[in-house]
């Protein structure tokens, strides 16, 4: 039962973190969409490129 | 030309003075129409052709006489340029004629964009009754349309009496209209009989044609009703739009190009985009007051359940509608800014700039009491149970936020008040004062009313898919990521780069917003398509929920009134921004006392006639009882 309920919550973290990393990714992604598509572009780490 | 022009308008006065309005339209029409085609539309032969029989006047009995023309064709094409009214050429009626004006056409617009909103969810929400079978959608859209159906006679009564003042009080202004927009004034005239032929068809065919082909037909009618009342809409945007940017003209105003490039000038689709989506808000805020109005006036529980479903719908629709509004909002400031940066900073960086901080409150308002119903109406089922612990987090949010948008930036001080405060900006709330700290303040309000929204549609319901863990971990994930890039990009852009890239920033946490807004909505409808649903009890929800929905059509009435005096101020002391100057007694921007006294007075004006739709309404649902005449059916 103990272990049945560990393997959901360890079940449902790596579904969490998975989610995050998507979620980042696509904001990520559109953060440099946006910014680029009005003629500004960014570094990797976000910062105005040039 | 511009003599002609101005002997049209005298004309005009004293024409007025006589007769009725019918006959006056028809002689504007007629006389600008005419003006139109010799000033833009005609070709130098057309004219030549026109003024032919001038130099060939036959008596009769007698030969033709040879006159010379004493205008040549040459003459007579010579382009009109915008008139240059003296002081004197404003007719002075003994009050404010910006006054008059103000307080007209603000009434006109107010109910234009009831009765053009009305219609438009009305005919979704006939087709949703057509789409589920449940007629209670039919019964709620007539319901709508009754409502809204006095305030069809008031917009043409305000809209008419709003010409008759323009025509007296600003003839050459309006003469210059009429000769730039020359035919497009017949075909908007035209339009209403269109408009008004749909209207009465749909509203008194409801009955007729309810139900098979025929209720096909009167979707189609309600269709047309739209289209013609979008039509409208959009060539009177055009009027408003090319008096704050003009195109289509040159420098002096001599008209230059075709109707359409008149017509499309840079601010034009963004001032149809906005009103479009402002007028279903307002339309939407509207009606739910009648609905809360019904709903505190019953004790029936059937009744009660009703005008509960009815204030729901209307509220659905007015928050629905408002959440992308400030980015249409935004869009046209972005346009104005690019057209003219002089006038996008007179608007937010000048005297005007303050009605901001007065729009943020109504703005506040709206959204507080917007959620506060949603929260209310979430004790209909007991499923909002499962999301009632984030209401508390969500009130925060919109409370934090709202405070930081009301700060304003540049205080009002006296000398020792700055020496007091140690500099002109408080050293912790001055940055809360710019713009990236308003534009986080914004986004994260909407993405909490998103949430209140979406928590509220999924309390009456139990999802069924095998993936719900995971639907509802990416929707957690995409609610805290675009929040904090929200406040990133606020912050970071905002305070700590340069202002091309500030600007650019915001454009990406309105995508921000909008990507939870789309992905919200995408997810949850696989979610719950086919989902178990839970009891609702209509009619089940404190009074007190009631007044919210009477605060929605207050505060958006006003927002209007302030926000179309703003931008109807950007144009300073110019008719037609730099093309025709203003030169009557009120070609200023008045104390912002004034302002808001003279929006309050045409809220308050409008509430009351909005309360008179809503009597007479009620009115053809009443029927008096036969009185009993004394001395038959007495005691026995």
């Amino acid at each position: 039962m103990g272990n049945t309920k560990l393997s959901g919550m360890g079940g449902m973290l790596v579904i969490s973190v998975i989610a995050f990393i998507i979620a980042l990714i696509a904001f990520y992604g559109l953060n440099h969409l946006v910014m680029g598509v009005q003629g500004l572009p960014l570094n990797l780490d976000l910062s105005p490129a040039g | 030309m511009y003599h002609k022009n101005k002997s049209v308008s005298a004309a005009l006065r004293s024409f007025l003075g006589r007769m009725g309005i019918l006959f006056l339209l028809m002689f504007v029409f007629g006389s600008t129409s005419t003006a139109h085609a010799a000033g833009q539309g005609a070709s130098t032969d057309d004219v030549k052709q026109r003024i032919a029989p001038l130099g060939r006047v036959a008596i009769e009995g007698q030969k033709f006489i040879e006159v010379e023309p004493i205008v040549s064709a040459e003459d007579t094409v010579e382009p009109m340029a915008a008139p240059r009214p003296s002081r004197l050429d404003y007719p002075n009626i003994g009050v404010s004629s910006r006054a008059v004006v103000w307080i007209l056409a603000q009434m006109h617009l107010f109910f234009g964009a009831l009765v053009l909103a009305v219609p438009l969810f009305v005919l979704v929400i006939e087709l949703m009754g057509v789409k589920t079978g449940d007629e209670r959608y039919d019964a709620m859209a007539y319901e709508f349309m009754k409502i809204s159906l006095t305030g069809f006679s008031i917009t043409a009564i305000f809209g008419g009496s709003l010409a008759l003042a323009l025509f007296v009080l600003y003839p050459d202004f309006m003469a210059y209209m009429m000769h730039v927009f020359g035919a497009q004034w017949l075909v908007y005239a035209g339009i209403f009989f269109l408009e008004s032929f749909f209207l009465y068809t749909y509203y008194y065919g409801w009955n007729a044609m309810r139900y098979g082909n025929l209720k096909w037909l009167h979707l189609t009618l309600g269709l047309l009703l739209n289209g013609a009342g979008m039509t409208i809409m959009v060539l009177s945007n055009s009027w408003a739009t090319f008096m704050m940017a003009p195109s289509g003209v040159n420098e002096v105003g001599v008209v230059i190009g075709d109707i359409w490039e008149v017509m499309k000038g840079p601010l034009w689709n963004p001032i149809n985009l906005h009103r479009f989506i402002a007028n279903i808000a307002f339309g939407g805020a509207v009606v739910g007051a009648y609905a809360a109005f019904k709903f505190l006036s019953t004790r029936d529980p059937v009744k009660r359940a009703h005008y509960d479903w009815m204030g729901y719908t209307s509220n659905f629709i007015a928050i629905l509608a408002f959440l992308p509004l400030p980015f249409a909002g935004y869009w046209l400031m972005a346009e104005i800014y690019a057209y003219s940066q002089q006038m996008g900073i007179t608007a937010m960086g000048g005297i005007l700039a303050w009605l901001f901080i007065v729009q943020a409150v109504l703005i506040g308002t709206i959204l507080l009491a917007g959620n506060f119903y949603l929260w209310s109406g979430m004790s209909r089922t007991e499923g909002s149970v499962r999301y009632q612990p984030l209401i508390k987090y969500i009130a925060l949010v919109l409370v934090v936020c709202f405070l930081i948008w009301v700060t304003p930036h540049t205080l009002i001080l006296s000398a020792s008040e700055i020496a007091e405060l140690g500099g002109s900006h408080h050293h912790i709330l001055g940055p809360l004062g710019i713009m990236p700290a308003k534009n986080i303040a914004v986004n994260l309000m909407l993405v909490v009313t998103f949430l209140s929204f979406q928590i509220y549609r999924r309390s009456d319901k139990v999802a069924t898919v095998s993936w719900v863990k995971a639907g509802n971990a990416l929707l957690v994930a995409i609610y805290m990521v675009a929040i904090v890039n929200i406040v990133f990009l606020g912050v970071y852009y905002g305070y700590f780069t340069n202002t091309v890239y500030k600007v650019g920033s915001s454009v990406a946490q309105v995508t921000s917003t909008l990507l939870v807004i789309i992905t919200g909505i995408v997810i949850d409808s696989l979610m719950y398509k086919n989902a178990k649903t839970l009891p609702s009890h209509w009619g089940r929800i404190p009074d007190r929920s009631q007044y919210a929905l009477f605060a929605l059509p207050i505060a958006f009435t006003w927002l209007m009134g302030l926000m179309g005096y703003v931008r109807s101020s950007v144009k300073t002391h110019w008719h037609v921004y730099t093309v025709m100057k203003d030169n009557s007694p009120d070609n200023f921007i008045p104390t912002i006392g004034y302002a808001g006294n003279m929006i309050t007075i045409v809220t308050v004006l409008f509430l009351l006639f909005v309360l008179f739709m809503f009597w007479v309404a009620n009115l053809g649902a009443t029927t008096q009882p036969k009185p009993v005449i004394a001395g038959e059916g007495g005691v026995g």
